[in-house]
Parts: structure tokens; sequence; C-alpha cells
């Protein structure tokens, strides 16, 4: 196929309705609590049956972008990142909303957005080939130390090193719970069959970030409830200042490709480590989780970027990166493509359709975004007692619907009592998140590890630092150590002298 | 004569339930029908629940609603499969021998007769395929270094039947390999094709993916060579008596009535020649073999006998619970 053929094809009125219909569904589900990118594409999945290939395959990368941007809509507005990705920019979108920024906290979001969407999206059409092969280097060795140094980033969160460090272990111990990968065997799992298949993701994080907000909502009087005020900001101011913090935006759309190429890694890694790295180089990292852009644009040009590297293992080997690309897969399956090399070569119009649409699917994120802000920050309007029991019914159906379960409701609405709690002790609860992502994540590919080395009768340390791109790893995570216990140290001192 | 009211009421209990039932299975299906399925969406087993309902709810002229159920290797959804109420309403597939392994590997609150068969729709051997990089690219490689090298080569797996699917090729060698079990396809594709495993143990499905990356079919525990791919050679004809695979069912609860259940299979004998489904079967590259109601509980006993000495023989490979 033709470039211009192809552009040609994309410039169909039809094309970009499909597109731009899948981002709306994406922005949707996305900032609903509880609902995501994942579930809005299972649900459309059938649609796509009736489409081409290749347009159904837009309609699900549409609301997969859509997705990636729409959770920090109610995040930035009330504190309820739709999903997880969305956790770190609430951090710094909400208090934005508390002084009266709100509508430049959305478009920071939606500009950052976009150019994570973008430079995502070009990765995936530039070099797809050589990333894929980049990604399979990836053995248990390799995932071990990336996982662990997604710990380390927890450090350079703000706030009291050991809550955050219980909020972590917290986390992971929340992950042990289930019947373990390795052996087979069950953990806190009180005979419960529910509880065999673990916590999933979903509920913990409705509970935390969701539910517990609401709780605390309720004591409150209406008088105490802040009323914002709401300053205009011209577009071209934040997009002028988002171009100006140019490295910024590259590099952590940079990080969100590369992390976002692992499977199984996911987001969310991606998107705290380069919030935590934002931080680092930040010349006010005190400001960070009191409003600071630069966190908003770290945290969401890495995660659209995400959406491009994800696909980049699923179009050239056929292994999904993410739980929403493996349910792209399987309609791709349905319409017998074969995923793999071969799919450049048998069905290029399917391929490279999907390639370039993926370009429209940012360009329509943006225009949603940037008109509809206006729409949005109606919301802050809205009085909290209507607030309340909309977010928390929708926050119940979307625990529900994760795994048509009963029994993750129930798990939400503990960890929402906790989160209170924990919020009510300046516990911090980004970390516990962090935990639950990657603690399967580390123990899994420790066992794995362990079990391949004494397979090929070698020791641990021998396995674990057998290639460059182990040993180069691993030299990260220390580097990263050092440089976070440096940052609390000087944190430590600026508060000191600010005491004194 | 005391019980006379008593007997009276039962009676009349009995009859209306009857007329009750009676008018059920008369307009069976009077609502919607949902199918659950123990896996996330878009695996192979979704797959053939999404095909399937879409021709049979233009048979049944009812919408057939597909439900993922995922966790716990699906333990957690087969068992809801099997406690729902069994009025034809609540259908359940899934990739047998699934049910059977986690039955009599864990405390499951389902047994194999727990279900009702209604129909099986595909036939998809199990294989063994080597990474890009191995240097054991045949059954007799593999069994030659296998035999010097007790334990060293590395199979993954994900899922009971992966797992099943090893230890039984290794006891058919006679020899000891190291299993290393993945979360998940995609990730086991990944530890394949990267070359972190020697091998992997996964379904014909992969195939086009993992050859097209450079790994090697070492062969497929089939009777016999399949038509998608008959350059691939069985286990058998290799000396090896291995046969395993997946096999979809539709299943509903155990005592369903049983004009529910004869309306249910007559609908799914019907559909069983659908051009159109029998299409998405293959661009899905579902190895379609359709076996009714009789058929599938005949190849289903066969099968549980077959695999029931290689699941105790290796139960504590499983889990120690």
């Amino acid at each position: 196929m033709e470039l211009i053929e192809l552009l040609g094809y994309l410039a169909q009125p039809s094309v970009f309705l499909i597109v731009f219909s899948g981002v709306l569904v994406g922005i949707l589900v996305g900032a609903i609590p509880g609902l995501n990118g994942a579930i809005g594409i299972s649900l459309l999945l059938p649609l796509t049956f009736t489409l081409e290939p290749q347009l159904g395959l837009l309609l699900l990368g549409g609301i997969y972008m859509g997705g990636m941007y729409g959770g920090s809509i109610t995040g930035i507005l009330i504190n309820v990142p739709g999903d997880v990705v969305a956790a770190p920019v609430a951090m710094e979108g909400y208090p934005m909303t508390q002084q009266g920024r709100a509508k430049e906290a959305l478009y920071y979001s939606v500009f950052s957005s976009m150019f994570g969407g973008f430079i995502g999206v070009l990765v995936l059409i530039l070099f797809t080939p050589p990333l894929a092969r980049f990604a399979l280097q990836f053995g248990p060795a390799e995932m071990f130390f990336i996982s662990l140094s997604g710990l380390i980033i927890v450090g350079a969160l703000s706030g009291s090193l050991f809550k955050a460090a219980f909020a972590v272990l917290f986390g992971l111990f929340i992950s042990t719970i289930g019947i373990d990968m390795i052996m087979g065997r069950e953990r806190f799992t009180f005979g419960q069959a529910e509880l065999r298949s673990g916590v999933s993701v979903v509920p913990v994080v409705l509970g935390l970030f969701c539910f517990a907000e609401m709780f605390l909502n309720i004591g409150k009087k209406s008088t105490e409830q802040v009323q914002y005020k709401d300053q205009s900001i011209a577009r071209l101011t934040v997009v002028m200042a988002i171009v100006r913090k140019k490295f910024l935006v590259i590099k952590s759309s940079l990080i969100g490709t590369l992390i976002g190429l692992l499977p199984g890694v996911g987001t969310t890694l991606a998107v705290f480590m380069s919030y935590g790295e934002a931080k680092r180089v930040s010349k006010q990292p005190e400001l960070f989780e009191k409003g600071n852009p630069e966190g908003i644009i770290a945290a969401e040009s890495a995660n659209n970027a995400t959406v491009g590297s994800s696909m980049v293992p699923l179009l050239a080997l056929g292994v999904p990166g993410s739980p929403t690309s493996a349910i792209i897969a399987g309609a791709l399956v349905i319409h017998g493509i074969i995923l793999g090399p071969s799919l450049f070569v048998n069905r290029p119009d399917v391929a490279y359709t999907f390639l370039y649409g993926m370009l429209l699917t940012v360009l329509a994120m943006t225009i949603i975004g940037a008109v509809g802000i206006k729409y949005f920050s109606y919301i802050l309007k809205i009085r909290m007692q209507y607030i309340v029991p909309t977010v928390l019914v929708l926050a119940l159906f979307g625990a529900y619907s994760v795994r048509n379960s009963l029994f993750d409701v129930g798990v939400a609405i503990v960890l929402g009592i906790f989160g209170a709690v924990f919020k009510k002790m300046e516990v911090p609860l980004a970390p516990i998140i962090i935990g639950v992502v990657l603690g399967p994540l580390i123990e899994t590919n420790l066992a794995r590890s362990m079990r391949i080395a004494s397979a090929r009768d070698l020791s641990l340390p021998q396995y674990l630092l057998a290639s460059p791109l182990a040993i180069g790893l691993l030299v990260m995570v220390l580097v990263l150590l050092v440089i976070v216990i440096r940052m609390r140290i000087r944190s430590a001192r600026a508060e000191e002298q600010q005491g004194s | 004569m005391q019980n006379k009211p008593a007997i009276v009421l039962t009676t009349a209990l009995a009859l209306t339930l009857g007329a009750a039932f009676g008018a059920q299975a008369q307009d069976y299906p009077s609502r919607n029908i949902q199918i659950i399925v123990p896996y996330s969406a878009g695996g192979g087993g979704d797959t053939v629940a999404r095909i399937v309902a879409d021709v049979l709810s233009d048979e049944l002229d009812r919408q057939v609603n597909v439900v993922n159920r995922e966790g716990a290797g699906g333990e957690i959804g087969i068992a809801e499969i099997a406690r729902a109420n069994p009025d034809g309403y609540t259908l359940g597939v899934f990739g047998y021998p699934d049910n059977f392994v986690l039955e009599q590997t864990r405390e499951t609150s389902f047994s194999f007769d727990d279900l009702e068969y209604l129909a099986g729709f595909d036939d998809m051997p199990m294989g063994i395929f080597a990474s890009p990089n191995s240097e054991h690219t045949t059954l007799d490689d593999v069994r030659a270094y296998g035999q010097v090298n007790s334990g060293s080569l590395t199979v993954g797996e994900s899922g009971a039947l992966g797992l099943l699917h090893i230890l039984a090729f290794a006891d058919h060698l006679d020899i000891e390999v190291t299993d290393i079990k993945y979360s998940g396809g995609g990730e086991l594709m990944n530890a394949l094709l990267g070359n972190h495993v020697d091998m992997a143990s996964t379904s014909s499905m992969s195939h086009d993916p993992i050859v097209d990356a450079g790994g090697t079919p070492i062969g497929f525990a089939a009777a016999e060579r399949m038509d998608m791919f008959p350059d691939v050679p069985t286990f058998r004809e290799q000396g090896v008596d291995l046969v395993m695979g997946v096999s979809r069912v539709l299943v509903a609860p155990a005592g369903i009535p049983d004009d529910v259940r004869d309306a249910l299979t007559s609908a799914l004998d019907a559909i069983s020649t659908n051009e159109t489904m029998i299409r998405n079967f293959e661009n899905a590259a579902i190895p379609y073999n359709y076996l009714d109601h009789e058929a599938v509980n005949q190849v289903l006993e066969d099968s549980n006998a077959t695999l029931t000495p290689i699941i105790q023989d290796n139960l504590d490979q499983f889990t120690d619970n």
C-alpha cells in the first residue's frame, strides 16, 4: 500500500468518525472510576467483528488511547483517579484544582498526553522490529532488576520514609494473597475460593483512591468543603510551557516507551518511574505533590507513550504487552490475522493502516480534551453531596465489572476504609499500588531465575548477571538507590534549616 | 386424616411446579442466555465462546452474552458455572481438560459430573516448541541431551494443561526437565522467543508466531498430522505415544431439565454446519471439530481415563494442597 493511498484512506470522514468515537468511549470509561480502557475494549469487541479489520482495530486503539487520558480528568478535579495510571496525575492535579488552577492542570494533562501519545506512536511506526527484539532480551533476571528499581522510586515520593516503607510493604503483602505462581501454594486465602486468584489491582485502586476519598468527604459539613475558584488560562500558554520543558517531555515519553515495551510490567511502573525521575531533576522538588505541573507532564506523557510501545511486541511478535493489547490481539485473531513478523508481509494494509491510524487517535484525543475541558470542569460546580453518591455507585459498578465479582466489591470497600484511615494518618497511598503491582513481578521472576539457575547448574548471582543488559539494570538499581538516599538527606537538611 | 391438607398442598405444589417447568421448557428460551467463560477476554477459549454465541443467538432468537469470569486458572469461573441455576440460561464454555486437571489437583467445589457436557467445538493439540537459539530441535536431540543432562532443559508453560503436557512428555522420553511457570500465553511466548527457556509447552495455536520468529516445532501431541500444519510431525509418528490437547466444550450445570437440554443440543447440532461459524473458526486458526452431546461425553470419558494416571503420578508437581 502506497503512503499516499494510505493517507487517502485515513482522511475519509468515516475513518475519522470511528477513531473519534473510539477515543470518546475511551475517555469516558477512563474517567469513570473502576472502568478502564480494557473494559471499554471488551465491551466494544463484538462490534469490531462486523467492521473491516483495520477499522475495528482503530476503534479499539482509540479506546486504548482515550482511556489512558480519561482517568486524569476525575483525578485532577475530584482527586479520584479513574485508573491506576492516573494516580500520579491526581497527586499533582488535585492540589492545583484546590488552588483554582483546575483548567491549567487539565490543559497540562491533555497536551502532555498528546506529546506522549505522539512520540509513542512515532516509535511504533519507525522502530517496531528493533524494539521488539530489544523487548525479547528481558528475561527473568532483567525483569527482576527493573521491577526492583520501581520499588526504589517510592523513596523519591515525598512524605515520611517510614510511612512510605510501610505503604510499600502493605502493598507487597496484598500481592502475596492467593495461589502463588511458582509453587502453587495457597497464601492467606483462609480456604476462600475467591481469594485463591488473589486480589486484583483494580479494586485495590478503587478502594484506596476512590472509596477512601469519598468516605472522608461524607463526614464533612458543606461549609467545610472547599469552594474552588476557577481561573481561566489560554491553551497556548500551557502548550508553550510544555514545549519549554521539551527535555522533560521527551525523557518521560521515552521512559514510557521503553517500559511499556516489556510484557507484564505495564504502564504503572512507567508512569511512576517518569514521575519520580521528574521530581529528581526538578528545580522545585519541594513543590511536588503540592501542584507542580512538571509532575503532570511527566506522568501523562509517559502513560500515553506506552500505548504505542505496548503494541510493538504485539505487532512484531504476536506477544501482547498489556491486558488491553491482549484483547486487541484476540480481536485480530477472529479476523484471521496472524500477528508476528509475517503481518507486515501478509496484511500490510491492516498493519500500516493501523500504525498510521494511531496518529489519528492522538489527534482525536487532543481535540476532545482541548474542547471538552470547559465542560469537564463543570464537575467542580456540582455540590459534594451529589458527587459522593454518584462516584460511589460508579465505583461499586466498576469494582464489580472487572471480573464480574461481588467479592471484588467487598475488597474495594474494605480497602476504602483502610485508605481513609491511612489518609488521616498521612500514609501515602501510591506506594501501596506500586507494591501490589510489582510484588508478583519481583517474586515470580526471582523464583524463575532460581529454577533456571539450578537447571543450568549456575549459582543465582551467576545467572542473574549473565547478560550485559542485566548488569546494566543492576547498576541502574544501585544508582537509583544512591540518588534517592541523597534526595532524602537533602530534603531532611532543608527541613531542619526551615525549622531552626 | 390430618395429612389430607398436606397431601393436597403437596399435589398442588407439584402440579404448579410441573406446570412451571413444562411452560419453561416449551418456551425455552424465553429470555437472554449468558455464557460464562472462566478466562480473560481475548484468549482461545474466549474466542470460541464468542464465535459460538454469535451464531447460537441467531438460532435461538435470543441474545447470548459472553461473560468473562477469570481467575485461579479457570477455577473461579468453572465453579460459578457448576453452581448456577440449572435452567438453561447460564451456560459455560471452557477448554477441557482444565476442569478435570483442577479437580484432580486442588480441592475444587466442583467435580466432573457437576456439569452437563452439551457439545465440543474444537480439538487443539498441545505441542512442544524449541526456542530460536536452541540446539535441540528434534525429539531425538531432546531425548539424547535430556538423558545425559538430567533436569537441565527448561520448558516454559502457562497453565495446568501445559504443565501436565510437560510431565507426560518427560515421562514418555524417560528424561527429567525443569518446568518454568508463566502467567499467560504472552509471557510464555516472550520467554521462548527471547531464549530464556529452551522449550515451551503450548497449543498448536501458537505455531505461526513462534515459527515466524525463528522457533521450531518439535512435535504435536495429536493423533495424526494437522491439516493446518502438514509439516509438523506428531509425537506418535516419532515413536512416542502421547496425545493431549484442549477441546473447548459448551456446558450447562448438571440437572437442567431434559427438554431444555434437548432444545439446546438440537440448536447446537443445527448450527454445527453453519458456514460463517466454521469460517470464523478457520480464521482464528482454531481446528474446528464438532462433537455432539453423545460424542462429547464419550470422548471426555475416554480422555479422563487416559489423563488420570498421568496426573496421579505427578500430583506433587502441581501443588501441595
